[in-house]
């Protein structure tokens, strides 16, 4: 049986990070330092990531599961191409949307309509793209006569609910979120799940990390559990859960 | 497809850059609206305040020490706004990065494009003011319009060219050094000393005038001079060596920001 070609392939992809006890940041002391022959940084090396290897097929939303520090997010900063592997390979197909944080771009002063389109294009869309998908954003988002006002008049849900339908009407192939997931009221968040599940059905690949299980249960297919930067389970979300919860890595649900 | 391991390089960046002009559109759009705030006459206050300085050096330069050069007015208004230009362009870049550091840290763009849409939305505003100079010397100075004139273009272009060029590498440091902007100020008045802008390079003694010609801006500015000013067309070499000095910049900028663009979003 041949398995449909990944959308997101990752290959013994490493990431290290420096943690610094002293860094230089002025030019100043960097003449100082020199002249001194000091060192300029005094930093240790971690692995926020080792050797990892993951491959995602169109129509799985993955769950990234694990305590804090674990490298969750680095794996998604680096799908999303914000982060470069220190070694290892990430093949992507396709356009990748990532929500690291809700509304990165977003202006104060610009209205929420203005904000859509700026927001769109920082998520990487030529204006003849968002045009295809306006109309969509705007009516998910739900908020018809505020979009002529400025942004900054907005309550911080009704942004977020802004921010949120952009990330999820622009279709892309690849849609990574990270933690962002609990924001609006009750019925935002039912049509969110909803959107999530239809972009899975429809062959998108979803990532997320949520610390809300109930949320991942809802759209997640399968769980991918991460501690120190390797994986320690992978596979289908109801039993990587209940492994989860029966390490005592989270309280039972 | 897109590999991370293969995107490396001029022409994939170039190729990216591309795929975000709707950012770079976006962001320039942006920056005027929210500094005008929907006000054409905010426009009138970011010309004032080059106007008093260029009212006080017109003062001070034909009155007290007197430059001989027929309407100094008109000459020192064909340079001093290209000047102005450059110094809010390099400025804008040591906080530039600080500023966007949410964006940077979650969002995988060109992150150059901050950089041009703080020139950009400079430009528009360069290209306000250079027409509104252009007008006034045809009316008052040239009593026509220079055949000279149809150059402005091109210095427009290298003027943006050199600005960026320079931009690209201070806003890259500073994201490293913060006290880049403690010491750019000096460095830029330093160079508007050495740079022919409220006096014509001519003034310069001859045997000094290969090494102040090594500074750019005394050929960009130079050009004005020739160009928007004198009314001239202007020799070739020093059009040619001007353009050879743009690229140059432009390119050593971008190789200086290329190398550490990558370890933005992990360090702002």
């Amino acid at each position: 049986m041949s398995e449909p070609a990944p959308v997101i392939e990752l290959r013994d992809v490493s990431k290290r990070f420096y943690f610094y006890e002293h860094r230089t940041r002025s030019l100043r002391e960097w003449f100082i330092r020199r002249v001194l022959r000091r060192p300029l940084h005094v930093r240790r090396a971690a692995f926020s990531l080792r050797d990892l290897s993951l491959r995602v097929a169109p129509g799985e939303a993955v769950a990234l599961l694990g305590p804090n520090g674990s490298g969750k997010s680095t794996v998604l900063r680096l799908v999303g191409g914000i982060y470069r592997p220190t070694s290892g390979t990430i093949v992507t197909r396709g356009r990748i949307t990532a929500v690291i944080e809700l509304g990165a771009g977003f202006h104060p002063e610009l209205t929420g309509a203005e904000n859509i389109r700026l927001y769109a294009a920082v998520l990487g869309l030529t204006r003849r793209e968002l045009a295809a998908h306006y109309d969509d954003i705007v009516e998910f988002a739900g908020m018809g006569d505020s979009l002529d006002t400025p942004l900054k008049y907005y309550s911080s849900g009704m942004e977020a609910r802004l921010a949120f339908a952009v990330a999820v009407c622009l279709d892309p192939a690849i849609l990574l979120l990270d933690e962002v997931l609990a924001v609006g009221d009750a019925e935002f968040r039912a049509r969110c799940l909803a959107r999530l599940r239809s972009f899975r059905d429809r062959g998108g690949a979803l990532m997320l990390v949520s610390h809300e299980l109930d949320q991942v249960r809802a759209v997640c297919t399968r769980g991918v559990w991460l501690d120190h930067g390797r994986v320690v389970l992978d596979g289908d979300i109801e039993q990587v859960l209940a492994a989860y919860a029966a390490a005592g890595a989270l309280e039972p649900v | 497809m897109s590999a991370v391991a293969t995107d490396r390089g001029a022409f994939p960046r170039v190729r990216q850059v591309w795929r975000y002009r709707e950012l770079l559109r976006g962001l320039v759009v942006r920056n005027l609206k929210v500094k005008y705030q929907r006000s054409l006459l905010g426009f009138v206050w970011t010309l004032v305040n080059p106007l008093l300085t260029v009212a006080i050096l017109v003062v001070v330069f034909s009155h007290v020490v007197r430059i001989q050069v027929p309407n100094y007015w008109a000459f020192l208004l064909s340079g001093y706004f290209v000047w102005n230009f450059t110094l809010q362009t390099l400025s804008t870049g040591t906080w530039i990065f600080a500023e966007h550091s949410r964006l940077t840290r979650s969002v995988a763009f060109p992150s150059e494009l901050l950089v041009f849409s703080a020139a950009g939305s400079r430009l528009i505003e360069f290209l306000a003011e250079i027409a509104i100079i252009l007008g006034l010397l045809i009316v008052l100075h040239h009593h026509g319009v220079p055949s000279s004139y149809a150059l402005v273009p091109v210095l427009i272009v290298l003027q943006v060219v050199l600005a960026v060029g320079l931009a690209l590498p201070i806003a890259t440091l500073s994201v490293f050094y913060y006290d880049i902007h403690h010491a750019l100020p000096i460095a830029l008045t330093s160079l508007f000393y050495l740079s022919p802008v409220f006096y014509p390079a001519s003034m310069v003694p001859v045997e000094m005038q290969p090494f102040y010609f090594l500074n750019p801006f005394a050929g960009l500015l130079t050009l004005y001079h020739e160009v928007v000013y004198a009314g001239h067309w202007p020799e070739a070499s020093l059009l040619a060596g001007t353009a050879a000095a743009a690229a140059l910049v432009w390119v050593i900028g971008y190789a200086v920001f290329h190398s550490y663009a990558a370890s933005f979003a992990e360090i702002v």
